[in-house]
């Protein structure tokens, strides 16, 4: 009996010391690693948490201001997935920040506008000037045949596999997605989504499209054969 | 199986009740403007019968204030 | 059969909706259609390939999405170690610059003043056989290509190839002179090698970053994007050292302004201030570097028969304290108008040992009468604090074209240049006639004209024959009244190859329509030696061809097929294969193109299937010899601390012309706007060019924000529409004016003084007189 807790004090003893190595090793290695890229600007996983300020969405918003439909969604957009034109009008001197996030962070009615703010599906990113740019003229410099292309399924939800099954996303998704800033009251009426407080959508819904050209389809070897 | 495009003018305040009825129709497509009140309605029916009958049906619709036929496609036509 | 049948039905449909939207906008104007020109597709037929961006040096890696012989979207491509899947707005909206109605589609020769379409063989005919007739009237030195830093690596190749290998004239230079000249002539003279020492990833280790004259929010925004992702999380500081307050100085932890060209004051003073306050990492310096001085009072090159030579001579630390004497922050105070505690915290900065320090710097130190020197003093600093070849430690010149690096610099399409090493140099010579397969007595061994130079020859009519692929010169060549009226002179034939029509294609004699960006293959170098590839993803419009396949065919006709034989399909990729033989080994190696394909770029040198990411550290670099630091550029492997003084521009303002005038980009633009102009959502945010004023000057002349101004120089005159507390806010004394805009052709009145050792001009200083219209 004694030797057993002998042996299991020293075995505690030896875990615990693993731990704190692995510890300091990964907070070493996270320091001075110069292999390791930064991953925060690399993965989508924005898209699958959110800030929680969307869960108030429903108290913040202004009923009877206007709501975004598919059409609004494109009509200041180049195509699906590209950064929206600046509707109203900004001050030019600053890279954006807390100027657009004060009332974009959040979202809801703002008064100023008469309109109901979108939330920022990426709020940690500072430089707004970078993609956004106001629209300052009706005119174009010369005539383009530029098309807006978009994927019909995007603006039907008809994607599910079975009656009862969660819909596959039919839209690609890029690094600065946020679902609910689309899906949320404050997002496209038509794609609003049940239950906002399910944070984590991609556990149930999975992208449609996956990267073509990254790899041949799988096939597996008939076990048999003929 | 003619293809038709009008250009429908609902009578004020009945705009969303008109899309309503026109939608329903299985042979009509819409294309709402968003900035004005008008829309288009294409239809894409079996028959020459079937147009004509589903033309009456928009017409006589109490919340349209016009319909303009724009453009036709005939049979040979679409098959050409 | 059905399916053919529903499609067509699926086409008549979207014909009768789209006449009904006709007389539906003829009805109402500006009438919006929820489901206008939206065509449905499947996702089966959405393909999505990956490109660098079409834009600025940055070189962010994008995916393009494909749909049926289109181009219908773009997103960041997270693979991408230079943007981690975020673009900027140009990036966003780059293939939309595709589609312009107004895209050359066939060639058009000029009869009589007017253009007339001709088919592309009748075109290339004609070049070739006016080049022919050139050569055999006026000599071979009598033709010339001016190309740019948007070249594709085989497109500037083969020009080089071509003319210095075929033809036997060095009379290649490229745009690229006009913005990184003084960058490439900072790198040789302080290391012997081109290029930056360090990499983006830089960025995650620095705990400082100095920006030298950099409106990086506006034009490197990615990499400004990523600076401040840094701050968020580890709180490192930017420093803003501009001569005008921008978006850049507002986002900064700290805006210092100077006056127009005391950056070398300001940057000796640093030194200065280093040294006294024993900052200086000796054992570094005295190991790895060494003193020299150069000439001084070296002139602007305003004439045409200027002519400068730099002769260096070893000095030792002593001498260089000496110097520095002249340089004590509170005498530098009283010019530069940069307060002495300024100075002092960003020597401070610099010589804190426990900060990280990287300076990024583009035009601002580039396009500058001193702009080597410019160069060499921010490499001073570095160097005598030893923070440079490191994680963190770096100073990083960046670049403003796509392949400013990959192409201009990197294959050498200067005059004085071939793909490696010089043409003075009779063993660079033998090694270029190897490879291309020509005899060694074609390539000449003297340099002709660089940038300046050329288009002054061509206005004395010493050039008679200009071939301008892929820039814009009629916007963007400094003094350009003069420039513009000698390429219309009688005897000169201008061949242009462009997408668009531009005022440079207004004074052409053939304008050739070339296949852009992602309509051809090709490969792009960035500024961290980055090199990348893409694949044709689309067909070009009507008789469109790209640069390359253009100057094969005129090399076929003029007879020099049998040195460029390459298939038809594959060119680029076989040219490439060609090209870097001239780079092989540890110093320069390129990645093999199987590696391109497969990644989103490889930055070189490229070693054991290995990128190297900070040269000249023998921790990171496999080619350096000895322990530690290695400077292999220079033979005996050290790096050159510069002595450099303070010298005035060429034109400084006085009481006729009172105002500086600085010249710029904004965001929204790329260079000339030939490209980001047809981009609607790029036109409508920024639809013209303007002049920033200050405010307090604008109330005094009693000019309000959008008032119709008149700029004056000594060279020409503009009207234009006043700015006033928008964008950026220059000083008192100084106005702004974004060069985008055809129609507001600002370098009318820039002047063309350039820096004597790098040759590239200084669009950022000259004076002007402003004028209420």
């Amino acid at each position: 009996m004694k030797r057993l807790k002998i042996i299991s004090f020293v075995v505690f003893l030896m875990i615990a010391a693993v731990i704190i190595i692995g510890r300091s090793i990964k907070a070493t290695y996270e320091k001075t690693s110069i292999d390791e890229n930064d991953k925060s600007l690399n993965s989508e996983h924005d898209s699958i948490l959110l800030h929680v300020n969307i869960l108030d969405v429903n108290n913040i918003i202004d009923k009877n201001a206007r709501f975004k439909n598919t059409a609004k969604y494109f009509s200041n957009r180049a195509y699906e997935g590209a950064p929206p034109t600046v509707p109203h009008e900004v001050e030019g001197t600053q890279i954006g920040g807390k100027a657009c996030l004060k009332c974009h962070e959040t979202g809801g009615y703002v008064d100023k506008f008469k309109a109901n703010a979108p939330i920022v599906p990426h709020p940690n990113f500072e430089n707004c000037i970078q993609c956004h740019v106001p629209v300052n003229t009706k005119n174009e410099f010369k005539d383009s045949n530029w098309e807006l292309v978009t994927n019909k399924s995007s603006s039907e939800i008809t994607n599910q596999a079975l009656l009862t099954s969660p819909p596959v996303i039919p839209h690609t998704i890029t690094k600065t997605d946020d679902c609910l800033s689309c899906h949320s009251g404050l997002g496209i009426k038509k794609v609003r989504v049940t239950h906002p407080e399910r944070t984590n959508c991609r556990q149930c819904h999975v992208p449609k499209y996956t990267q073509k050209d990254e790899q041949d389809e799988f096939i597996r070897k008939p076990l048999v054969n003929n | 199986m003619p293809i038709k495009s009008y250009i429908a003018y609902p009578v004020d305040g009945k705009r969303n009740e008109l899309i309503m009825k026109i939608k329903a129709l299985d042979s009509c497509e819409l294309n709402l403007a968003i900035n004005e009140e008008i829309f288009i309605v294409v239809t894409d029916t079996f028959s020459e019968d079937e147009d004509k009958m589903i033309y009456e049906t928009i017409v006589n619709m109490p919340e349209l204030k016009h319909l303009t036929l724009v453009s036709g496609f005939s049979d040979e036509e679409i098959s050409n | 059969m059905f399916t053919q049948n529903l499609n067509r039905r699926v086409f008549v449909k979207k014909m009768a909706t789209s006449a009904a939207v006709v007389s539906a906008v003829s009805l109402f104007p500006g009438i919006v259609f929820a489901e206008e020109q939206q065509v449905n597709l499947t996702e089966d037929n959405l393909n999505w390939k990956k490109a660098p961006c079409r834009f600025c040096g940055v070189g962010c890696g994008l995916l393009i999405g494909i749909s049926n012989g289109k181009a219908v979207a773009v997103k960041g491509d997270p693979r991408s170690s230079v943007n981690k899947g975020l673009a900027c707005v140009k990036g966003y909206h780059s293939v939309m610059a595709l589609y312009g109605k107004d895209r050359l589609k066939k060639p058009l020769v000029k009869k009589n003043g007017v253009f007339v379409e001709t088919s592309m063989k009748e075109a290339l005919d004609l070049v070739a056989s006016k080049m022919s007739e050139t050569i055999k009237n006026h000599g071979k030195d009598a033709v010339s290509i001016y190309g740019s830093g948007q070249w594709a690596i085989p497109d500037g190749y083969i020009a080089s190839k071509l003319f210095k290998g075929c033809i036997g004239t060095n009379n290649i230079e490229a745009n690229a002179r006009l913005c990184m000249a003084s960058a490439v002539t900072g790198f040789m003279t302080s290391f012997g090698m081109d290029e930056p020492m360090g990499c983006y990833e830089d960025i995650d280790y620095a705990n400082v970053f100095v920006l030298w004259g950099n409106n990086m929010a506006e034009m490197h925004p990615v990499l400004f994007s990523r600076m401040l992702d840094q701050r968020q999380k580890r709180g490192i500081k930017i420093i803003d050292f501009a001569t005008r307050t921008t978006r850049t100085s507002n986002a900064a932890d700290k805006s210092i302004l100077f006056k127009p060209q005391t950056d070398l004051a300001v940057a000796n003073a640093i030194c200065y201030e280093i040294i006294k306050n024993n900052w200086v990492n000796k054992n570094f310096v005295e190991t790895n570097c060494k003193f020299q001085k150069g000439k001084t009072n070296i002139g602007h090159g305003l004439t045409d028969d200027f002519k400068f030579k730099d002769e260096p001579e070893q000095i030792d630390f002593d001498a260089f304290k000496v110097f520095l004497e002249d340089y004590i922050p509170e005498k530098v105070e009283k010019y530069s108008g940069v307060a002495a505690r300024d100075i002092k915290y960003m020597a401070a900065l610099y010589g804190d040992p426990n900060k990280k320090v990287v300076s990024f710097w583009c035009m601002g130190p580039n396009q500058h009468t001193r702009g080597t020197w410019m160069n060499n003093l921010i490499y001073n600093i570095h160097l005598l604090t030893g923070k440079i070849s490191s994680p963190g430690n770096s100073p990083f010149s960046l670049t403003g074209q796509p392949s400013a690096c990959g192409t201009a610099r990197e294959v050498g399409t200067f005059t004085h240049k071939l793909p490696k090493g010089l043409v003075a140099n009779e063993k660079d010579r033998a090694f270029a006639a190897k490879i291309w397969g020509v005899p060694v007595e074609n390539i000449p061994d003297k340099p002709t004209h660089h940038t300046m130079s050329m288009f002054r020859a061509l206005d004395r009519g010493e050039i008679k024959f200009m071939w301008i692929q892929v820039t814009n010169p009629m916007v963007t060549i400094p003094n350009l009244n003069r420039y513009r009226k000698g390429a219309e002179k009688e005897g000169r034939f201008i061949v242009v190859s462009d997408v668009y029509p531009t005022p440079t294609t207004d004074v052409a004699d053939v304008i050739l329509p070339s296949a852009m960006w992602i309509e051809k293959t090709g490969l792009f170098g960035n500024s961290e030696r980055r090199t990348q590839f893409w694949e044709q993803m689309l067909t070009p419009p009507g008789e469109a061809m790209d640069d390359g396949k253009q100057l094969l065919e005129v090399a076929e006709r003029l007879g020099y097929g049998k040195y460029f034989q390459y298939s038809k399909e594959n060119y680029a990729e076989e040219v490439y294969n060609e090209y870097t033989q001239f780079h092989a080994g540890k110093k320069h190696g390129m990645a093999p193109l199987e590696v391109l394909k497969k990644e989103a770029g490889m930055i070189w040198p490229f070693v054991d299937g290995k990128p190297t990411k900070w040269r000249f550290n023998s921790k990171y670099d496999p080619a350096c010899e000895k322990e530690g630091f290695h400077f292999y550029g220079n033979e005996d492997g050290k790096a050159v601390i510069w002595q450099r003084p303070y010298e005035a521009p060429a034109e400084s303002p006085d009481s006729e012309y009172p105002f500086w005038l600085n010249t710029g980009r904004v965001v929204e633009h790329w260079h000339t706007g030939s490209m980001t102009r047809r981009i609607s959502v790029l036109h409508k945010a920024v639809p013209n060019s303007y002049v920033e004023l200050n405010p307090e000057e604008a109330k005094e002349l009693g000019i309000k924000n959008r008032d119709r101004v008149r700029i004056t120089s000594r060279r020409g005159t503009i009207v234009m529409l006043a700015s006033v507390n928008e964008r950026g806010v220059p000083p008192r004394g100084q106005v702004f004016v974004p060069f985008f805009d055809e129609h507001f052709l600002i370098n009318e009145l820039t002047l063309d003084s350039y820096c004597p050792i790098s040759n590239e001009p200084d669009y950022k200083k000259c004076a002007v007189k402003i004028e209420k219209v």
